[in-house]
């Protein structure tokens, strides 16, 4: 057991953790350092929860790290062959110290995953989750985060997909003191079909780190990512993305995007799209745009009667809202823009 | 109804005086056209008046029924009913184009005491003139001006205008990029708004626009003010002569 040994936390100097300093973060927070949390699952018909021992697990990062030297226990849930419906799996109460949460897709299996992560406190909180999809599996994850701008948050996906599965993720943040969302996919089978999105609207302090680290390893993977960013006032907003492209992993389409907006001299965006590739026969592309918000396109709206701050907040809100526009369900999709419009 | 009294104006970053001492006075009812060769200063003198940020005002006044227009806001001066129509509608991805119009002409209203205009009123209104500018339904859902033509950003323009109501109309070189048939339809819109209580001023290149939309009164602009006044028989002159001779 570990007491508070903060050189066990990354800060700067470590690369990957560079533009987000989690030691320094942690300095005035004491709260939920050493604390094991149990989350609030809201089960589908058909899905049950088992309590587990907490083993180690084949990535090592310091989310896992936390977890298995601060829990006794895991969550574990299995989600049956050929599995459907049309409840989501709720996964809450992540407001407070370490939780490690696995899942397991069997083949054909389809699970619908929304994640909320809202706390009220200046804790500081690690959620690790670990999803295996066998072959056919479909995963679509939603992942809302929505914090008091004192909390410190690291959450760790580590999914491992199966040949022939389809995953989407999106997630939308506000920050926080620090927030980072790491999802490490490893594509161990071949004809995935992923599409990795998501948003950060920063204010204030806040911040937020999106980070991805996506390998393929075997053909004919399908990979589309989107991120977008609003940052103002004083927040910074950090994505990082990685496409390791295998050597087998030939016929590998993927694409990564990251644009973000600044709204203030005073914010920061921070942005490190990689690309390494080994396959020869491969469609790989990253693209990261950083601006403002166009000068002549206020002015129409403006010449339109529309007050400039209510301008502004209409272009903002369409420029993060497409990200959202391939989500199926019209209401997720409608009660993340109505949060969206409320911190505009 | 617009009164512009020895108006000068330079481009904010830049020392050239582009409106240089120019007045012109638009009765209220009255339809006026100006018209001048490239780099006169047409399109500067709509962006001026409707206050758009990067062109600064060296001297002159600029009255609206009485009232400065120069010591407001863009948004300020168009809740007073000044409406420009662009020489390029600016495609807004995102915003669909229901929503933004519900926006401005709420905002409007709001600006000047009204209760917003419900749903249910707004949309009859809608659906009512775009039938008329035969504007399709599907357009109105759609992201505003995105991959639409020429023609149908223009006609989305003139359909804004008549939804709006504006007191007083500026037109940039609306009839650029449009075909004969979109022009009569854009013009039969204008025509329409034509009132005893409105004022408009139309910009622009050529005479063509002017045979179906017949100004009260035309004025060259030649370096930054008005070199010369005519009728609308005065447009054709200049189609045929060029303006040479008032440079």
């Amino acid at each position: 057991m570990l007491t508070h040994d903060m050189s066990l936390f990354p800060s700067r100097r470590d690369e990957k953790w560079k533009y987000s300093d989690l030691r320094s973060s942690l300095s005035h927070l004491s709260d939920g350092i050493e604390d094991e949390n149990k989350p609030n699952f809201l089960l589908p018909d058909g899905l049950t929860l088992e309590e587990v021992d907490c083993e180690f697990s084949s990535v090592k990062n310091i989310s896992s790290t936390l977890v298995e030297n601060y829990c006794n226990k895991a969550w574990k849930i299995n989600v049956p062959k050929n599995f459907k419906s049309d409840q989501s799996l709720i996964i809450s109460n992540l407001n407070s110290g370490h939780s490690r949460i696995i899942i397991n897709i069997n083949t054909g299996g389809c699970l619908s995953l929304v994640e909320y992560h809202e706390s009220q406190s200046n804790s500081f909180i690690n959620t690790n989750v670990i999803i295996n999809i066998m072959d056919k599996g479909e995963l679509d994850r939603i992942i809302f985060h929505d914090d008091v701008q004192e909390t410190v948050r690291i959450s760790s996906a580590i999914i491992n997909s199966g040949p022939n599965t389809k995953i989407t993720q999106n997630t939308i943040s506000f920050g926080s003191a620090l927030s980072r969302f790491e999802t490490i996919l490893t594509a161990s089978g071949e004809n995935l079909n992923a599409t990795i999105n998501g948003a950060y609207l920063l204010s204030g302090n806040r911040h937020c780190d999106m980070t991805s680290n996506i390998e393929l390893l075997k053909q004919n993977c399908h990979i589309r990512q989107l991120v977008k960013g609003v940052v103002k006032d004083k927040s910074s907003g950090v994505f990082q993305g990685k496409f390791h492209v295998h050597r087998p992993a030939q016929h590998t389409n993927a694409e990564m995007r990251h644009d973000a907006l600044m709204l203030s001299d005073t914010s920061k965006i921070r942005s490190k799209p990689e690309l390494e590739i080994y396959a020869d026969d491969v469609a790989c592309a990253h693209g990261n745009t950083i601006g403002q918000l166009d000068e002549d396109v206020l002015f129409y709206l403006r010449q339109r009667s529309i007050p400039l701050a209510k301008a502004e907040a209409m272009l903002t809100e369409a420029f993060v809202s497409d990200v959202f526009y391939s989500l199926e369900d019209d209401q997720l999709r409608e009660n993340i823009l109505t949060k969206i419009r409320g911190r505009l | 109804m617009l009164r512009i009294n020895n108006l000068s104006a330079n481009v904010d970053d830049g020392n050239k005086q582009i409106i240089n001492n120019l007045s012109l006075a638009v009765p209220a009812g009255e339809v006026h056209a100006i018209m001048g060769p490239n780099g006169a200063g047409k399109s500067t003198l709509s962006y001026v008046l409707t206050g758009k940020p990067g062109y600064e005002v060296t001297g002159g006044e600029v009255l609206l029924s009485g009232e400065s227009l120069l010591d407001f806001s863009p948004e300020e001066r168009a809740a007073k009913g000044v409406f420009l129509s662009f020489q390029y509608p600016i495609e807004i991805p995102g915003v669909p184009t229901m929503t933004f119009l519900k926006t401005a002409l709420n905002a409007q209203r709001r600006a000047n005491g009204l209760d917003e205009m419900g749903a249910p009123e707004f949309l009859k209104k809608s659906r009512a003139l775009a039938k008329e500018l035969k504007i399709k339904p599907d357009m109105l859902k759609r992201p505003l001006n995105v991959g639409f033509s020429g023609g149908e950003k223009k006609r989305m323009e003139i359909f804004q205008m008549m939804m709006l109501e504006p007191n007083f109309i500026l037109m940039d070189e609306t009839d650029s990029g449009l075909d004969v048939d979109a022009l009569r339809v854009v013009a039969e819109g204008v025509n329409k708004l034509r009132d005893p209580k409105r004022g408009i001023l139309i910009i622009t290149h050529y005479q063509r626009l002017l045979d179906y939309i017949v100004p009260d009164k035309v004025h060259v602009l030649s370096a930054g003010r008005i070199a010369a006044s005519g009728n609308a028989e005065f447009a054709k002159k200049l189609e045929i002569e060029g303006y040479d001779a008032y440079a």
